[in-house]
């Protein structure tokens, strides 16, 4: 029950602080525009085709391979990038307000610490998902998109937020300074986000070991790509829910140990 | 629930080291339900330490203690709840208002939900804070703030209170202030308080009894009346007992 004792109390400071309406703000303008360039470019697309005949790719053009799920990809690389404002302050701010001393002396666990925390952050990345979510619902009024693919695409950058939260709680954990936590988090998603795959391949290049081994596949599935890229076209598989349910975890449990460790110095 | 015939507070040969550095070594204490005992000794005597101990904040290295019965380690959570603490900087969260301030530490105290919002009125009431109940808490003095730290310990009507040098950093008026406010939170006779403070006649005013730490040891253990008695004043005492221990140190 604390939990959402924390939750609460975090939520509505979140909403209080300028940060949160400066992210909300950059966050609605980009996607807005993201949008709008997308919707532009589908359609010079399907001018084009139409000039040129070209019946069949006509037929297999559609709203969700063209136009919701490239908007949707780019808002959660745009999301690497404006997360870790949000989350920055979570637990590093109780560190530097000495508040850290009155929870970890209050009858409530670490767990509801770091849940609450968690679940605070959730809150605020399904906000901004449903900015996201309103443009694609728009589509539904004019146009006739997938329902069950569009909504694989949303339910994926809540969930892609919801891990990178977690993430950003264990960044705001080990350190009272926001700007750390903040840079923390960035370097932490930006690896997660984009760099693995790289660094895979440049580190196994003329090793003679392939793409195909097992540090290749393992370090591939800890990158949050490839299981973005399949639930963003409407395929939900458990592997990849149990992906983000994994990373969450883990950097939960990390956070939690962290909190923790004050104790033992 | 405690016994009657138990301490408020016990602690039996409780330390704290820091690597090499012993900053608590082996103290044992007792305070009575209802007693204002001062926590009195120069900076870095382990005052803050002990109270951290205490608290829960820190772990022990060595030792026990008991909180109104409640082993501080195994039955921490019971302790914790039977406990209110003021750290030196108070823990407040400056977006919030002092009664929602203090309505979510209710909470995560643990007061029933039935009696919370009458506990939250109760203490801002007690602590002065009616006037300032829904200004925000960044935007009031470092008395006001103080007060307010004063509320959240004692929103949950705890057993024993545990103030951390509560007046430092106060103007006259304030730490005149605060210290009446204590007084008048012992003055129920009920209320156990354990306060720390390097200032002597903070002590002279607001406690019964006096334990003097330096460096970790603890020197000196007697009530006010009894040292003033003699006809002594707690500063010589204390520049006495001082200076003993830095010779037997020496030596």
């Amino acid at each position: 029950m604390h939990v959402f004792t924390i939750a609460g109390r975090e939520l509505r400071a979140l909403f209080v602080s300028p940060v949160a309406y400066v992210v909300l703000t950059l966050w609605s303008v980009i996607a807005g525009t993201f949008f709008l360039a997308s919707l532009i470019g589908f359609q010079e697309r399907m001018l084009q085709l139409q000039q040129f005949q070209m019946f069949e790719e006509i037929e297999a053009t559609n709203l969700n391979d063209q136009l919701i799920e490239p908007f949707i990809g780019s808002m959660w690389v745009i999301l690497l990038f404006l997360l870790p404002a949000v989350t920055m302050g979570l637990v590093s701010s109780e560190k530097a307000n000495g508040t850290e001393e009155l929870l970890l002396t209050s009858p409530i666990s670490i767990w509801d610490i770091v849940l609450g925390k968690w679940l605070a952050g959730a809150g605020f990345v399904g906000l901004m998902t449903a900015i996201v979510a309103f443009f694609p619902a728009l589509l539904f009024v004019y146009g006739e998109p997938e329902v069950g693919k569009t909504l694989s695409g949303v339910v994926c950058l809540l969930m892609v937020s919801i891990t990178y939260v977690a993430v950003g709680v264990f960044a705001s954990s080990v350190t009272r300074s926001q700007l750390i936590a903040f840079v923390l988090t960035l370097v932490l998603l930006v690896m997660l986000g984009m760099m693995l795959p790289f660094i895979v391949d440049i580190t196994l290049a003329g090793s003679g070991v392939g793409r195909d081994s097992a540090v290749a596949q393992v370090v591939g599935w800890m990158a949050t790509g490839s299981h973005v890229d399949r639930m963003l076209q409407g395929l939900v598989d458990t592997g990849d829910l149990a992906y983000f349910a994994i990373a969450s975890a883990v950097f939960l449990l990390l956070s939690k140990t962290v909190i923790e460790s004050a104790r033992w110095r | 629930m405690s016994e009657a015939n138990e301490p408020a507070i016990r602690v039996a040969g409780l330390a704290k080291r820091y690597g090499d550095f012993e900053a608590v070594r082996g103290l044992d204490f007792e305070v009575t339900a209802g007693e204002v005992v001062g926590f009195l000794g120069p900076n870095g005597a382990g005052k803050t330490t002990t109270m951290r101990m205490l608290t829960g904040f820190l772990p022990a290295t060595d030792g026990e203690a008991s909180i109104a019965g409640h082993d501080i380690f195994d039955d921490a959570t019971a302790a914790r709840r039977a406990i209110g603490y003021l750290p030196e900087t108070p823990p407040l969260y400056p977006e919030m208002t002092p009664a929602s301030y203090v309505a979510f530490v209710a909470k995560i105290k643990e007061v029933p939900r039935a009696e919370r919002a009458a506990a939250v009125d109760r203490a801002l009431e007690r602590c002065g804070l009616d006037d300032v109940r829904d200004r925000e808490i960044r935007q009031l003095s470092k008395g006001y703030r103080q007060r307010v730290g004063l509320a959240q310990a004692i929103v949950h009507e705890p057993a024993v209170l545990v103030l951390d040098e509560p007046t430092v950093g106060l103007d006259p008026i304030q730490i005149r202030e605060i210290r009446t406010l204590i007084r008048d939170l012992a003055a129920s006779g009920k209320q156990t308080v354990l306060l720390s403070t390097h200032i002597l006649a903070e002590v002279e005013a607001i406690c019964q009894r006096v334990i003097l730490l330096d460096r970790g040891r603890k020197v000196l253990d007697q009530p006010i009346a009894e040292i003033t008695a003699d006809g002594g004043s707690l500063e010589e005492v204390f520049t006495r007992v001082l200076t003993r221990d830095d010779a037997g140190e020496a030596a």
